[in-house]
């Protein structure tokens, strides 16, 4: 894996890993996903993938307001910043 | 053995029992179990109970009696840190259905214990507070995630303890420190409330001192939740003693397995043979390919849950972040751990645009393979046996240098998370060093009852 | 030659040489009590900011999506809308994108396996657009920006909305205009959405490319996004051709570049946003905490048999009718004239001609603009126009007790008697009637006109009328004056 694209990979996942970390990271991340190419051994041709073990579908509710167990003031509480009544962050650019 | 939780009444009381775990919490902090105690509202509770039996009043089928609770749980009492710097200061404004449901029946929460962070880990030391060591022997791991349940339960300091298995983190802890541990099917109870790791493997279950407690928890833990719509039906009825098939996973009793582990195993298998049971060996050889798969889609839903963990919402924001964008990478950079970072680059990486095919798609399909390969095996034998993991406990610090080895730990737990079944690890005696070690019964899609009633029965045998 | 002689020379210019092909993307808001995946009230208007946001909607540790059913029926019943072909087996995947009104981190969509298959859109011109597919999925949340900081309002954070996504089939930015028109027709006809573009419950975003007539391959595309009324979807969609084939008549095509543009009303022009090469990744997944939809021939129909009616029914029955077509388009403006209007039609096809025109012409008439429109049924309108039919109301009178008709205090009562309370009714009483004209003859200020009608002199006849109308206080029904006033005069 190149440098520029474990670097791409860092961005998708909105981590700003040091040099150090790259290279470690960097590493391990070759190694595992060397590893996990055993699977090609394996034909799965015609074979479906499986997203969720359980045999359920159709599971919805009605459509009708229930309460919560929190409100908005115990939510925005729990915000780093937060001003009228809404969530504050540096300007969206 | 019986129970060994002790409900309070008029002869032992609420305080009293609390009180006697919280001391002896403190007494054992060198073991590093805990994230917090919940001292102030645990004695206030046993005190309310107290008051409810001397009026007479109905206190629940658990009343008084502390349990310690895995910091992934969210409650309202005190601070649910997942063991990560992100939510170091995160108080839920909410509790999670399972912490309710024990608390419905009076049980006293005592303090939350460590886990790895965000419980991506088999050992506890990818904890933000410190690794937790094991109950037998300071020196080694307490196995993880759930090392701190597991620790609290072997020191009994509590009769049992909360916990959450994904690919292994109730099952490994219990086996490297000699306690029960339930995996239960997936879907059996409620993952409202509980920081997700991966939607599709998550499970909550027990960890406890006796294989009849164990399952009167599980039971109590159970059911169907409007919050969760993935959860079933209680099933949890008790099982029916009878002559079981039983078949032994062959490809995990020979190589790469510790001599002791395959000696031990073999002697509890022994006893499933005396029991009366009808135990044969079985070959499942599609389950090599399991911590594969494991590495790919437990990686990929971790990468997609741990996207909420911005900075912006609640949790942890970098000090010195300015702009937006520095919010989302240093205060993630920061309030991460390595084992996190690792996890969400594998998983972004299979996600990602090229590889999505070749690694998350090839991968979610090997998993049909197992899980039909299961359906096969369950459609000759009632239960499968193997260890739970292929060494004792490990030395604390001894695998952290690879993170590739470490994975290799899971290659006995991952296989039946994969597939959504139950399985339980079953304290099978110590080594000549003193280290236990678990045997795992995995059972097919909500046999559940069997499993713990097979545990109960061989436990009886002693 | 003036600016705008020269921007009119070329606008025929570059019709004649080029030819635009637009595709369009429709997130339609659905008409639900609560969020798609939490039990929270849907509707923010009028609420402070984060009044509607759960612990599922602010994306806490631990929260879990709960599915709303009544989502996946008005999905079923746009599909049916869009004539298209309902999948039985759909699901729900992530799409991963980091920004502060995306509380998760992803936005909980249907990329793989949507619940709207393929269909086609019809617009009132005959054109057609095909409609590529159409996806249940959760709307962001709302950012408001300040001097150094911006603010966060989850209200609309998990929101349901259906994405329509059409096929390249449009080529005038009119037909652009007609086919948002339409789906929002569709959308509101089968009571999937309040159709509130005010508040935003229709968007448009719309991708256009401008190539010569004739060219084999399309130019690039562009895509303007967040439209929000049909005007701006024409506008927006007529500015782009011009200035794409602006740039390709001076041999500038290579100026135009793939990108995403936002559109001003104030200026009237688009304008650069993002380029396509910082296109993200949105690594989709599968979400594993939505069990799969799988719907069975019987739920299916079982919501169908509840279908309303749509457009194109209407539209047939109108004009077998014979109302004119420009007229039914500003009636299907309005379900709820079209719902009544059908019913009158079904008492009688002749009164719907008459009610349709008293639609156009004076109930949506700007002076009676604010009127419920849903308070007179169509038997109390088919009975107006009968009383106009049969004499006993003039067409002014009947306008008059239309508007009253739509009074909400006179919900019980029928046309006849607002007509009576009104006095409107005109005299069809032959008695009264010719009572009134001897008196009219006996006029001396008529004695001239009588004498010249006698004498032949047609013309004087409107005169009179004039005066027997004014005597019975504009209640006489004048062809009827006029048979009883020829028939005195011999």
């Amino acid at each position: 894996m190149t440098e520029k694209e474990l670097q791409h990979l860092a961005d998708l996942s909105a981590l700003s890993l040091s040099e150090a970390e790259m290279a470690a990271l960097g590493g391990d991340l070759e190694r595992i996903l060397g590893y996990v190419r055993q699977l090609d051994e394996l034909d799965t041709t015609d074979v479906e993938p499986t997203f969720q073990v359980y045999e359920m579908e159709n599971i919805w509710r009605p459509d009708e307001i229930v309460a919560f167990e929190a409100d908005r003031e115990e939510l925005l509480a729990l915000a780093p910043e937060s001003k009228d009544n809404q969530i504050k962050v540096p300007k969206v650019l | 053995m019986s129970s060994v939780i002790k409900v309070a009444s008029e002869k032992v009381s609420a305080v009293e029992l609390v009180a006697a775990a919280l001391e002896k919490a403190k007494k054992f902090a060198e073991y590093n179990v805990f994230t917090s105690l919940n001292e102030k509202a645990a004695l206030a509770k046993a005190a309310e109970i107290d008051k409810k039996i001397a009026r007479g009043e109905k206190a629940g089928r658990l009343a008084g009696v502390p349990y310690a609770l895995k910091d992934n749980f969210s409650s309202r009492e005190g601070k649910t840190t997942a063991s990560a710097k992100m939510l170091e200061n995160y108080r839920a404004p909410i509790t999670a259905t399972a912490v309710k449901k024990l608390e419905d029946e009076g049980a006293i929460m005592i303090g939350r214990t460590n886990l790895d962070a965000f419980a991506h880990g088999g050992s506890t030391e990818n904890s933000y507070f410190g690794a937790t060591a094991n109950a037998h022997d300071k020196t080694r791991v307490a196995g993880g995630s759930s090392g701190g349940s597991a620790t609290a339960v072997a020191l009994d300091i509590v009769p049992f303890a909360l916990g959450t298995d994904t690919g292994g983190s109730i099952r490994q802890p219990a086996s490297f420190n000699g306690v029960y541990g339930m995996k239960p099917t997936f879907g059996a109870v409620s993952r409202y409330g509980v920081v997700a790791m991966a939607s599709s493997t998550d499970t909550i279950g027990v960890l406890a001192q006796t294989a009849e407690d164990t399952q009167m928890l599980m039971g109590l833990l159970a059911g169907k939740d409007e919050k969760d719509t993935t959860t079933l039906d209680d099933f949890l009825a008790a099982a029916k003693s009878e002559k079981l098939k039983i078949g032994v996973i062959s490809d995990f009793m020979g190589e790469g397995v510790d001599d002791e582990v395959a000696k031990l195993t073999k002697d509890y298998i022994e006893k499933l043979k005396k029991a009366g049971h009808q135990v044969s060996e079985v070959k499942m050889p599609i389950l090599k390919y399991a911590l594969a798969v494991y590495y790919v889609v437990v990686p990929a839903e971790v990468a997609s849950n741990l996207s909420r963990y911005d900075g912006i919402r609640y949790g942890f924001r970098a000090k010195d972040a300015k702009t937006l964008g520095e919010i989302y990478s240093k205060s993630r950079d920061e309030g991460l751990m390595p084992e996190n970072k690792r996890r969400i680059l594998i998983g972004n990486f299979v996600l990602s645009s090229g590889f999505f095919d070749a690694y998350y798609l090839k991968a979610q399909k090997v998993r049909t393979l197992i899980i039909k390969a299961y359906n096969e095996m369950f459609a000759k034998y009632d239960v499968l046996v193997c260890p739970v993991a292929p060494t004792p406990a490990f030395k604390i610090g001894e695998n952290t240098s690879d993170a590739l080895k470490m994975y290799l730990g899971d290659i006995m737990t991952v296989p039946p998370s994969l597939a959504g079944l139950p399985a339980l690890s079953v304290p099978a005696g110590k080594t000549a060093s003193g280290l236990p070690i678990g045997v795992q019964l995995i059972g097919a899609r909500r046999s559940d009852a069997i499993l713990m009633g097979l545990a109960a029965e061989i436990e009886g045998l002693k | 030659m003036s600016e705008n002689m020269a921007k009119d020379m070329h606008k025929n210019m570059y019709a004649d040489m080029y030819e635009m092909t637009v595709g369009i993307e429709c997130h339609v808001q659905l008409a639900t009590k609560t969020k798609l995946f939490s039990a929270v009230d849907n509707d923010a208007r009028g609420k402070e900011p984060n009044a509607c946001v759960s612990p599922v909607d602010y994306a806490l540790p631990g929260m879990l999506p709960m599915l709303n059913s009544q989502a996946v029926v008005l999905a079923v019943r746009m599909g049916e809308a869009l004539g298209a072909k309902i999948n039985p087996r759909s699901h729900f995947d992530r799409k991963h994108y980091y920004y502060p009104d995306l509380p998760k981190g992803y936005q909980t969509t249907q990329f793989y396996a949507p619940i709207i298959g393929a269909g086609k859109v019809v617009l009132p011109n005959g054109h057609s657009v095909r409609v590529e597919h159409a996806h249940l999925e959760e709307d962001a949340g709302k950012l408001t920006h300040f001097g150094d900081y911006s603010l966060v309002d989850l209200n609309r954070a998990g929101t349901p909305l259906i994405e329509i996504v059409s096929q390249p089939d449009i080529h005038s930015a009119e037909d652009a205009r007609l086919y948002a028109e339409e789906l929002w027709r569709l959308a509101t006809y089968a009571g999937v959405s309040f159709g509130d573009l005010y508040h935003g419950n229709m968007r448009f975003d719309v991708n256009i490319s401008v190539a010569e007539k004739g060219a084999a391959k399309l130019g690039t595309r562009v895509e303007v996004k967040n439209l929000n009324s049909f005007r701006s979807v024409e506008r927006a969609a007529s500015f782009e051709f011009e200035r794409q084939a602006g740039l390709l008549a001076a041999g500038r095509g290579a100026e135009i570049r793939q990108e995403t543009r936002g559109w001003s009303d104030a200026t009237g022009k688009t304008t650069t946003q993002r380029s396509k090469e910082e296109a993200q990744d949105y690594r989709y997944m599968p979400d594993p905490d939505v069990p799969p939809l799988n719907l069975s021939a019987e739920f299916i129909a079982g919501i169908l048999a509840e279908m309303p009616k749509l457009p194109a029914a209407y539209r047939a029955a109108f004009a077998g009718a014979g109302i004119a077509a420009e007229t039914v388009e500003i009636i299907l403006g309005h379900q709820i004239l079209a719902v009544r209007l059908l019913e009158v039609l079904e008492l009688d096809a002749k009164l719907a001609v008459k009610v349709a025109n008293l639609f156009t012409g004076t109930l949506l008439a700007e002076e009676n603009a604010g009127l419920d429109l849903s308070v007179a049924s169509g038997e109390r309108l088919a009975e107006l126009a009968q009383m106009n039919e049969g004499g006993e109301l003039s067409s002014t009178a009947t306008k008059q007790v239309l508007v009253e008709l739509y009074d909400t205090k006179n919900s019980e009562k029928s046309a006849k008697i607002l007509a009576k309370e009104m006095n409107l009714l005109q005299e069809n009483d032959d008695e009264a009637l010719e009572k009134i004209i001897l008196g009219v003859l006996d006029d001396p200020a008529a004695a001239s006109a009588v004498a010249d009608v006698r004498a032949g002199e047609m013309k004087a006849v409107g005169f009179l009328i004039g005066l027997i109308m004014k005597n019975s206080g504009g209640k006489a029904n004048p062809a009827r004056a006029r048979e009883l006033l020829l028939k005195k005069l011999g």
